[in-house]
């Protein structure tokens, strides 16, 4: 322990421009996992509070509706979010390698360089989660702007408060350092810092049929309910919860089905590299575009909205505030999902090149033109991006089919709605990868790749 | 083996090389020639410019003042200080082949992908390339290999694979930089054998930059920098000859190859 005092100090202060990067971004990235996590938790509560509210009028009425709801959007979310803190805390693990395997050599015990690289894990966490707090709080006159039964927020309903504040700068220190914890058991950091790559362990086909019996049974599910009305509804988001568990089992193994399929099809080096990449590791492909599956979900789900809205709207005008609210909160949940993949895909970009800087700076010494490994990353991050995103759309729509019949394709506000916000999220996506380009020109630049 | 013959117009030609950074000069004005399928040491310690005047030689780095002229099998002399990083990293991957101390393959792809890789960037077709790549792979001993990812092999055959990519592509030059220098002196003399017997047999000349002296041994000629300049130039007795002289009949059998 004594070492892990003595050292940590001095660790974060070395390190060189990639170190600054690295620590940079992962801050970034807690920042903005925490300042989300606030204003979500932040509508929640005020979502409750409104809920606890005594009735003046009819818009009140449906109060543990919109809780109900904000915890779906919550859970929506938290997938994501963790996603994106496990990103930034790999992030923050890749570079130590080379130098934890130094401090092994001068005899320093696997426990402490594990504790080292928990102790700056966690400080990037406290930076970022302390960042995380100013923008939440720059951020909640803009949520204001938001209409929610038929009023906007106030700043006062959407403060969390200082125990949620404080709670926030404990949590996510230690959240990153579980992560933390968990990269450094997959990278084995032996005294002579070989972490050696291997092929990924195959997946199973069990996924598919683990994903189908839920698919079916919320199929199932669904069409028992149509004659119970809106009483189950909690059953209604149980198997919610199940689809997107059948997502996620199916997802990872969708992705080696398509990389296999694109290895196969390959035929000139970057098509090559692009299959391979995902192949190597179909699970962290997965969590980087899995949000927007499960977003794409959601959209789906969302697109038969303005159609129930309308219909719903001729009746009372509480049914349109519900529609118009469950529409906003639904492409609110949406764009923050979208904003959350973006910077988990922008951060594990910039991990993988510099997990794989000695390979590029060498290959590119030895003439790989450096255009070549931009194409690389695009074609690796859009393939899976519209397959997932669209795929999963579709899914929404064909599960939630008994739920609505074809009532999203009557209306075409809805399917436009839901292609719009598909299409934007893949851009702000691809935006954010492409931010991963000056490190990898960096990487090429140095031809200094040997020690001495 | 067939040996090919010294003769014809030097393959690389460098004048009064000069190369700076900041205030260090890592090189203060060299002349190297090579011959076609000549082999070439550059030996010196830390720090003495070798790696840096590989660099400027490979058109990886342009030097400050002083010349590089290579001279390909066919077609015009190309003068590499003239063109750009574009041009310059189209003849690296046209002219040149590299094998380097650890680390240069694309740990995703396999190792046949791996060798393949430098025919598909100059415009051969995958089938092409593979059926190829497969071949040097045999040439060097690693049939059954082709699957294995670089984390699957071990450090001699993932040298082998390395030199298996440099070769592919047929290049006038081979460039290499310590590359038994994360191995064992048995498995380093295996690779050493494996790289000047094929880079000879492929017509290639071959530069190795090293700091052991039996590694050097290798290479018909050598010669020796010291703070940025040339100090000595040697060309080892016996001319063409493929093992170093004094090195054991046996590969595997000696652990010493002097």
């Amino acid at each position: 322990m004594r070492t892990v005092r003595a050292l940590s100090p001095l660790l974060r202060r070395a390190g060189g421009r990639d170190a600054r990067i690295t620590t940079a971004l992962a801050c970034t990235a807690f920042a903005v996992v925490t300042a989300l996590a606030l204003s979500v938790a932040g509508g929640l509560l005020a979502f409750q509070a409104r809920a606890a509210e005594p009735v003046p009028s009819g818009g009140h009425v449906f109060g543990y509706l919109y809780v109900s709801l904000a915890w779906t959007a919550l859970a929506l979310l938290v997938v994501p979010l963790i996603t994106l803190g496990g990103a930034a805390a790999r992030l923050g693990v890749s570079r130590r390698d080379a130098r934890l395997s130094a401090l092994r050599l001068i005899g320093v015990t696997p426990r402490e360089v594990v504790g080292l690289t928990l102790v700056e894990t966690a400080w990037q966490g406290l930076v970022g989660a302390v960042a995380g707090c100013v923008l939440y709080v720059l951020l909640i006159p803009f949520w204001t702007l938001f209409v929610f039964q038929d009023r906007p927020f106030t700043f006062g309903e959407l403060w969390v408060g200082p125990l949620v504040l404080a709670g926030a700068l404990v949590v996510i220190p230690l959240l990153a350092a579980g992560s933390g914890a968990v990269s450094l058991r997959q990278v084995v950091v032996s005294p002579l810092g070989v972490s050696r790559r291997v092929r990924a362990p195959g997946l199973r086909a069990v996924r598919v049929l683990v994903a189908g019996v839920l698919m079916i049974g919320f199929i199932v599910v669904s069409i028992a309910m149509r004659s119970f009305g809106a009483v189950a509804i909690g059953v209604l988001l149980g198997s919610f919860g199940a689809a997107f568990l059948a997502l996620n089992a199916i997802g990872p193994w969708v992705l080696r089905q398509f990389g296999g399929r694109r290895l196969r099809a390959a035929r000139t080096p970057e098509q090559l590299l692009a299959a391979r990449r995902l192949l190597d590791d179909p699970k962290a492909a997965w969590r980087v575009v899995g949000g927007l599956g499960l977003a794409g979900f959601v959209a789906g789900a969302l697109a038969v909205v303005p159609v129930l809205a309308a219909a719903q709207a001729e009746r009372d005008a509480t049914s349109e505030i519900i529609g118009h609210d469950l529409t906003t909160g639904g492409l609110l949940t949406l764009s923050l999902t979208f904003v959350v993949a973006a910077v988990s895909a922008g951060i594990t970009q910039a991990a993988s090149v510099l997990d794989r800087r000695r390979e590029y700076a060498l290959q590119h010494l030895a003439g790989l033109p450096s255009d070549l490994l931009d194409r690389v990353r695009r074609r690796e991050v859009l393939g899976p991006l519209v397959l997932v995103s669209v795929g999963s759309a579709a899914l929404a729509l064909v599960m939630l089919s008994p739920l609505f019949g074809l009532l999203a394709l009557r209306s075409m506000t809805g399917p436009l709605l839901l292609v719009g916000c598909l299409a934007l999220g893949c851009v702000l996506v691809l935006a954010a990868t492409e931010a991963s380009r000056p490190l990898l020109r960096s990487v090429l630049a140095d031809t200094v790749v040997r020690a001495d | 083996m067939t040996t090919t013959p010294l003769a014809g117009p030097d393959r690389l030609t460098a004048r009064g090389l000069v190369k700076r950074f900041g205030p260090t000069t890592a090189l203060a004005g060299v002349d190297v020639t090579l011959r076609p399928g000549e082999s070439l040491s550059v030996m010196g310690p830390s720090g003495s410019g070798k790696s840096t005047l590989l660099h400027c030689l490979a058109g990886i780095l342009q030097p400050d003042a002083g010349s590089v002229v290579l001279q390909p099998a066919s077609g015009a002399p190309l003068d590499l200080g003239s063109l750009g990083e574009r041009r310059r990293s189209l003849v690296r991957r046209q002219h040149f082949g590299f094998v380097f101390q650890f680390g240069q393959l694309l740990s995703e792809l396999t190792a046949l992908e791996n060798v393949a890789l430098p025919s598909m960037l100059l415009g051969a077709t995958r089938a092409d390339a593979e059926l190829t790549a497969s071949g040097w792979l045999s040439r060097l001993g690693l049939d059954g290999m082709g699957d294995r990812r670089p984390g699957e092999l071990s450090g001699g055959q993932a040298q082998r694979v390395a030199v298996a990519r440099a070769l592919v592509t047929r290049p006038a030059v081979v460039f290499a930089d310590e590359p038994t220098g994360a191995l064992d002196q048995a498995t380093g003399y295996d690779v050493m054998r494996l790289l000047t017997e094929t880079t000879r047999a492929a017509g290639a000349s071959l530069v190795v930059v090293t700091h052991d002296a039996d590694v050097a041994a290798w290479c018909e000629r050598r010669i020796t920098v010291r703070d940025g300049l040339v100090v000595d130039e040697a060309r080892r007795a016996g001319g063409a000859a493929t093992v170093p002289a004094g090195a054991g009949t046996s590969v595997h059998g000696s652990a010493d190859p002097r």
